[in-house]
């Protein structure tokens, strides 16, 4: 039988998909960056549609913000960032295609053969949601997201420490100076 | 009735609207608020709407005669203003390429009233009509050109393919006379779907500035070239640009082919290779001449640096499967962002951006209206600026002699920031020449004059600093007391000096007004600069200070160390109310008519400091005539200061720059 | 019936916020204005400049309209009078403004001009700076609430409002509300002096109303969120609710919209520089002692 619900999440799940898939076959840079904000969107429709509603809330707010900081980059660091030129947005064809294929049947194998225990028959309502995840957040998987915030913490500061430029770059160069 | 109707048959919905419109004009001013005050004219009080933008203007208000550049520029505007719109010329004279001006009225605020009226009952009864013909102008016709998004050397007039990349050639619009004016690089039509500005990242690449045509190289692989810069696919070395050979252009296709087979099959012909002494990056396997300093290349051996070869020749396994069939960049099988901008200029902030030129002006809000700034922006930051007047440059070589009084006029004419100053200057280097001497009492009043003048020049640029740094009450306030002193007498004046000590009592206390300024536009102590520029750089450079006139009513220069913004609006601001003192100790405003100088010969210099700093003016009369004259004004050497004070600020620190320079293109010499 | 009631309420507010900010920009009250001004522009030509990447021109006026309406949404009026009372609606507002951003992102990449495309960049790099001025002190709010329902965020302050409770987080709150809804003096995205009305410059017409119309509803909505938040929402003695409410929402309106009129635009450096090192770390401190309050006061 067919429930709203299902067909929600198969419409939201689509667009995903859909956006996914623009994310290529543009030529535009800041097109492509925002096909990707919304496939990531719709993701957290879907979310929405499977009654997680504080998943869902959140992806739909972290993405709009990440995916327009990567649209600044695209433009700050291409070269055609409008797509005049009609850049191919495709490369190293196969090396992602087999990524893409091995990491598909991995998730898949995941999502098949993990215990994922007893299925709940009815989900608990949204407040009760939010209260059970920071508990959970608190106890459990305290460890877990800690250690995730405080890499992630680490991986910025590095990041910039790296993006301040080397005093001596291009090995050409300092040896033509030594040179003279 | 309004030629630039909104085509469309009149309904009942229609007429509803613009009698909407009529009470809702919003008005683009040409060549600027301050100018247009300094008419005498008050807009606010008509109840206009000044915007910033033409497209969301509905009335081009024209005020004074403007030069034929100006016009051009006007004619791009109204092109980019949204039907039904209207031109209103206000004493304007000669308007083409405008159209015909819908109302025009007398350079005065009867005629502004009167012309406002019209311009409602004209919009309400005639923002519809059926038959609309469209605007047209020789400064918008526009021709496509096709360049490459990656190579902007590559420009042709058919779309094609790159040559160098195999890109597909994007169009993109030029003015179809290689005039200078930025503004008019938008097409036109009447369509008005010219755009405000060039497209960022589109029309115009300054990407790669590179003048010749310039290919990559591996220093250690010469059968390795590119257009673009990069890593060698091979080794991985940083490519090193050198001058295109025109067949290897044609045939880059084959190299990214044939490269796997060509392995070891290099450097024959490169056992010398020349390099440039200042750059090393610059290498050639024949000799000649530097591409970016022009040296004479020296020659060394290519063995110097082969060191380094087959450092990392993985790095192109996954060339094989690359699909050609777009483009066949060698470097595109990692495209690495460091390698692709790692040779586009970097402002202070390093990040490598594509560079846009971005016109401000010549009637930018904010902006003196009649300077023509093009900044070349790098993201938000200016990467290099062009500044010049658009006004007419006033012809002083006097081809016929002129009479007096008309050389007056013409002086007096020429900047209407400062006709006062102007006409005075005028007046003092004809007495010079002359030999007349002025009585105290007409030397008083005319001291009155000027100091009146200056500070409605200053309010006027107060007004223009508030609406540049969207400080609307400052806007406000000032252009109403600019407009208060513009005719004020003795007794008006006092009356008012309250008013202004409060106003200048709140500046002191606006938050946020000091991080603003402080440190924008610094300016080291310099005797080429003028009046209160120089005098916000500790520069005590006052033209007052020699005049005896002015010492004995109590003239006492007014001095600021900083020389950035904050100390040029404190300047402004001492001077403002030093000169109410000034005017209270004169006792009289005006400024009488020059004498009869007679039939005199003789030669006389003289200046004044106008509201912009010393003006200086050398004249020769031949039996009352004036055969020749020469003027030098401050915004003469102002304006050339702007290239290094923009260069790597932000954009809104760059404008405030300009703007606390207090620059007339009016009286720039050419 | 609710939730049409809302909108017109909506709307009202809207027109009231363009009355008010006529008036602060104008100096002059008048109360027609707004309509005069909607259907001019709505008689006027609209165009997309060609060369435009129009996907994103025409979007944007339509999504800011949205994502202002999608935060008034979880915004009580009254106890029942609100549209939705998602569980999530601390967060909900969060993830419905930060789509005013990428509706300004493509409006400054849209339309093909210099002028608006610095005008987006700069909102969106401020952005990142504020926004963590938006989300952390709502953090505080919901911590004294213990619920992100915002019904139950007006309850917890029946004792104490939270413009005493925390001040700070008030503060920091009602400035960057200010910046996201690019009001003077941060309107660096609209810069009139600077970029020429910077991403409204190319709009025209009846795009340029929508565009309008989302930032009025973004003002009023960013205006009861602080109400709502901070200021006991519905909460007040002798009057209604919804009195209380609408009084409550107006007087932050025209205090956000008249602090700009009396000082100069922001540096955008000084505001990035300010938003990092000090809008941040005072934000974590805000949360700390609001952590420490909740557990020692009763």
């Amino acid at each position: 039988m067919i429930t709203a619900q299902a067909l929600y999440i198969g419409f939201f799940g689509l667009a995903s998909v859909w956006f996914g898939i623009v994310v290529f076959r543009t030529f535009s840079m800041v097109r492509s960056a925002l096909a990707l904000l919304f496939s990531q969107t719709a993701l957290g429709a879907m979310f929405l549609s499977m009654q997680a509603e504080f998943l869902g809330v959140l992806q739909i707010m972290m993405m709009a913000t990440e995916m327009s900081i990567m649209a600044i980059f695209m433009v700050m660091f291409m070269m055609d960032p409008g797509g005049l030129g009609k850049m191919d947005m495709t490369h190293q064809k196969r090396l992602s295609l087999v990524a893409g294929i091995v990491s598909f049947v991995a998730a898949v194998a995941v999502a098949v053969f993990v215990d994922w225990g007893p299925v709940a028959s009815v989900a608990p309502d949204a407040e009760q949601q939010v209260v059970d995840l920071g508990l959970e957040l608190l106890g459990r998987s305290m460890l877990i997201f800690e250690t995730a915030g405080i890499t992630i913490l680490t991986a910025m500061i590095a990041a910039t420490a790296v993006a301040i430029p080397p005093v001596k770059r291009n090995p050409l160069k300092g040896t033509a100076n030594h040179e003279h | 009735m309004i030629i630039g109707a909104r085509p469309g048959k009149p309904s009942k919905l229609r007429r509803l609207i613009a009698a909407a419109m009529a009470r809702d004009l919003t008005t683009f001013i040409i060549p600027g608020p301050e100018i247009v005050r300094s008419y005498g004219l008050d807009i606010d009080a008509t109840g206009l709407k000044p915007v910033a933008s033409p497209r969301h203007a509905s009335v081009l208000l024209v005020a004074g005669v403007t030069s034929s550049a100006l016009r051009d520029a006007a004619a791009v505007i109204y092109a980019q203003m949204m039907r039904p719109r209207a031109l209103f010329a206000l004493g304007a004279g000669e308007l083409s390429p405008l159209p015909p001006a819908d109302v025009i009225a007398g350079l005065s605020q009867q005629g502004l009233i009167q012309g406002v009226r019209q311009l409602r009952d004209a919009f309400a009864e005639g923002a519809f009509r059926p038959d609309v013909s469209d605007f047209d102008a020789p400064i918008l016709h526009v021709r496509i050109e096709y360049t490459c998004p990656m190579h902007p050397e590559v420009v042709q007039n058919a779309p094609g393919a790159c040559p160098k990349c195999g890109m597909n050639l994007v169009p993109r619009e030029v003015q179809a006379d290689s005039e200078y004016l930025h503004t008019a690089q938008h097409k036109a039509g009447s369509s008005t779907d010219i755009p405000l500005t060039p497209r960022p990242g589109q029309s115009d690449h300054h990407g790669i500035n590179h003048d010749a045509a310039v290919e990559y190289t591996c220093p250690m692989h010469p059968e390795v070239i590119q257009s673009e810069p990069g890593s060698c696919p091979k080794c991985g070395m940083y490519l090193v640009p050198r001058d295109a050979q025109v067949e290897s252009s044609h045939d880059h296709h084959d190299h990214a082919h044939s490269q796997e087979h060509e392995h070891h099959k290099m450097d024959h012909d490169a056992a010398i290779e020349y390099t440039c002494p200042m750059h090393p990056e610059v290498i050639q396997s024949e000799p000649g001449s530097c591409p970016k300093c022009g040296m004479n290349l020296e020659p060394r051996k290519t063995q110097d640096i082969q060191t380094h070869e087959h450092a990392d020749m993985d790095s192109a396994t996954d060339h094989g499967s690359m699909d050609h069939s777009g483009m066949d960049h060698g470097d595109m099988v990692f495209m690495s962002m460091v390698d692709v901008t790692k040779d586009l200029p970097r402002s202070s902030d390093g990040l490598p951006m594509e560079w846009i030129d971005a016109p401000f002006g010549p009637f930018f809000p904010g902006l003196p209206g009649g300077l023509l700034l093009t900044l070349t922006l790098d993201g938000d930051t200016v990467a290099g600026s062009d500044a010049r007047p658009l006004t007419d440059n006033l012809d002083l070589s006097q081809h016929p002699p002129t009479d007096s009084t008309s050389f007056v006029r013409q002086l007096a004419g020429m900047d209407p920031l400062a006709p006062v100053a102007y006409r005075l200057l005028a007046y003092r280097a004809l007495e010079n020449a002359a030999g007349l001497d002025v009585p105290a009492g007409t030397a008083a009043a005319r001291i009155g004059a000027m100091e009146r003048e200056r500070i409605t020049s200053h309010l006027g640029w107060l007004s223009l600093f508030g609406q540049q740094s969207g400080f609307n009450w400052l806007m406000q306030h000032a252009a109403s007391l600019q407009l208060a002193f513009l005719h004020a007498d003795v007794t008006q004046a006092m009356a008012l000096k309250p008013v202004m000590q409060a106003l200048i009592k709140r500046l002191q206390r606006t938050p946020l007004l000091k991080s603003r300024t402080a440190g924008i536009g610094r300016l080291t102590a310099d005797t080429a600069l003028r009046g209160p520029v120089a005098r916000a750089s500790g520069v005590n450079n006052d033209a007052r200070s020699t005049e005896t006139a002015c010492t004995t009513l109590g003239f006492t220069p007014v001095s600021r160390e900083g020389g950035d913004a904050l100390a040029r609006l404190h300047v402004h601001l001492d001077e403002i109310s030093h000169s109410l003192v000034l005017i209270e100790a004169a006792g009289a405003i005006e400024l009488p008519v020059l004498a009869d100088i007679g039939d005199v010969s003789g030669a006389g210099e003289t200046m004044v400091e106008t509201p912009r700093g010393m003006a200086r003016l050398q004249l020769t009369l031949e039996r009352g005539q004036v055969i020749a004259a020469q003027l030098e004004t401050p915004s003469t050497h102002h304006i050339t200061l702007i290239d290094s004070l923009t260069e790597q600020q932000s954009l809104g620190d760059a404008l405030m720059a300009v703007g606390s320079l207090d620059l007339s293109p009016w009286e720039v010499r050419q | 019936m609710t939730t049409a009631f809302l909108l017109l309420l909506l709307a009202v507010g809207a027109y009231l916020v363009a009355v008010i900010e006529a008036w602060t920009s104008s100096g002059r009250f008048r109360l027609a204005a707004p309509a005069f001004a909607a259907l001019a522009l709505l008689g006027r030509e609209s165009i997309v400049p060609r060369k435009s990447d129009r996907v994103f021109f025409e979007t944007a006026p339509v999504l800011l309209l949205i994502s202002a309406l999608l935060a008034a949404a979880v915004i009580p009026l009254t106890p029942d009078l609100i549209i939705t009372d998602l569980a999530t609606g601390a967060l909900f507002i969060n993830a419905a403004l930060v789509y005013v951003l990428v509706a300004l992102l493509m409006a400054g990449w849209g339309p093909n001009g210099a002028y608006a495309m610095v005008g987006g960049w700069r909102f969106l790099g401020q952005l990142i700076a504020y926004a963590m001025l938006i989300v952390m002190p709502i953090t505080a709010v919901v911590m004294r609430a213990e619920s992100l329902l915002t019904t139950q965020i007006v309850v917890s302050q029946a004792g104490l409002w939270n413009i005493v409770y925390q001040p700070l987080g008030f503060i920091l709150f009602f400035v960057a509300s200010m910046a996201l809804a690019f009001l003077p003096p941060f309107d660096l995205t609209t810069a009139k002096g600077e970029l020429a009305g910077g991403v409204e410059a190319e709009y025209s017409g009846a795009r340029l109303a929508v565009f309008r119309l989302g930032r009025l509803v973004l003002i009023i909505t960013l205006a009861a969120a602080t109400v709502v938040f901070y200021l006991g929402g519905w909460q007040g003695p002798w009057l209604p609710p919804w009195a209380w409410s609408a009084i409550k929402i107006l007087a932050v309106t025209a205090t956000m919209l008249l602090a700009g009129r009396y000082m100069p635009r922001i540096r955008e450096t000084d505001l990035l520089g300010w938003c990092w090192m000090l809008g941040i770390p005072l934000a974590l401190l805000n949360i700390l002692l609001v952590g420490v309050l909740v557990l020692v006061l009763p």
